[in-house]
């Protein structure tokens, strides 16, 4: 089949030509979805190396298990996000710390210009911080943080990808802003009390 | 961009803004050459064996066969042996035995040579039955091994 035409294939179709072994079909599935398993996992873990490693074993078990996919019971999307929340847990259990962002993880943001250098230090200072309480959440509020808020995903598909009622993923959405808010806050504050500081010792 | 006190539409920017910035990040290209790798290699051995398998069974075939047959027809010589030797002599023979003794059920051959009758003296046995010569033809019973397990001379 061309390139264009399976191109235009949908998920369910993919899936199936690919646990017939089509090799073309599982590229396609790939491309089509790598970049939301990595972003989900990187955000999860903090880490862009165990990120990697996520998203080849999501791969995987799709290579593997290709053939048990039900398109009735989910989106693939949400069978993903399902399968790479299951690999997240195992890579967290076993590394059992957090690893903080790298250096180079927010490089992809805008270069500072000579206009703006204060306002985009701040805000990649903000955004750091916010990695930081996202990951110190525990793992149920991260999930739908980074699902819902970060992702884009509809509260139904995170429903299905997390195994939950949709209700228990406002419930813990609700929950896991409020801790942010709290934690941001804090980290403001610190933040201002070690400028006071500095100035004053300055 | 960074409130002292936060409320919940600073965590909604600032989560915007997160957003915004994670879009930009994209997998490491190794990665799809790593999961693809993986997908050739599981898929490439089914490709690869299955001739290979079939040429296995048909050599499984083959050598069954080959095992059979030689099997059988060990035993129907060793089975003329036993009853020639069960047989009353036309001649009077005798039976060396040169080696280990021949074990229940244990597949042997006969092999016929012609050997001088200098040779079977050396071991004790003066046969008559030699040609002009002075060669005897003898009955070398042989075991898998290879080894003799015992000389029939014709005396």
């Amino acid at each position: 089949m061309p390139d264009a035409a399976i191109e235009d294939l949908g998920d369910s179709d993919l899936m199936r030509r690919a646990a017939h072994g089509d090799r073309d079909a599982f590229a396609t599935l790939y491309r089509r979805h790598h970049a939301r398993v990595y972003r989900f996992a990187r955000l999860m873990t903090g880490c862009p190396n165990a990120a990697e490693d996520i998203v080849q074993e999501v791969f995987l078990v799709v290579m593997r298990d290709a053939g048990r996919y039900d398109p009735t019971r989910a989106a693939l999307t949400s069978y993903l996000y399902g399968v790479a929340r299951h690999q997240t847990r195992r890579r967290l259990a076993r590394d059992r710390q957090f690893v903080g962002f790298e250096t180079g993880a927010s490089d992809v943001t805008e270069p500072v210009t000579e206009g703006d250098v204060t306002a985009t230090l701040e805000r990649r200072q903000t955004l750091q911080q916010l990695r930081r309480a996202i990951l110190s959440l525990p793992r149920r509020y991260r999930e739908v943080i980074v699902l819902c808020d970060l992702q884009d995903v509809s509260y139904s598909e995170a429903s299905n990808a997390l195994g939950c009622a949709i209700g228990t993923v406002r419930s813990r959405l609700h929950r896991a802003r409020h801790l942010l808010t709290q934690k941001m806050g804090r980290a403001a504050t610190s933040e201002e009390d070690h400028q006071r500081l500095t100035e004053r010792c300055a | 961009m960074t409130p002292t006190q936060w409320d919940d539409t600073d965590l909604a920017d600032a989560l915007e803004a997160l957003r915004r910035d994670e879009a930009l990040v994209e997998t490491p290209p190794q990665v799809e050459t790593t999961v693809l790798a993986a997908w050739d290699r599981a898929h490439a051995p089914r490709i690869d064996t299955r001739p290979r398998t079939l040429w296995q069974r048909a050599g499984a075939i083959a050598a069954s066969v080959i095992v059979a047959v030689s099997l059988g027809q060990l035993g129907r010589e060793l089975q003329r042996t036993t009853q020639a030797s069960a047989e009353p002599p036309r001649q009077s023979r005798t039976l060396l035995l040169v080696g280990e003794p021949i074990l229940q059920g244990e597949p042997v051959r006969v092999v016929r040579m012609r050997v001088p009758a200098s040779t079977l003296i050396g071991m004790g046995v003066r046969s008559a039955a030699g040609d002009q010569a002075g060669h005897v033809d003898v009955d070398v019973i042989v075991g898998e091994d290879g080894i003799a397990r015992a000389i029939r001379v014709g005396m």
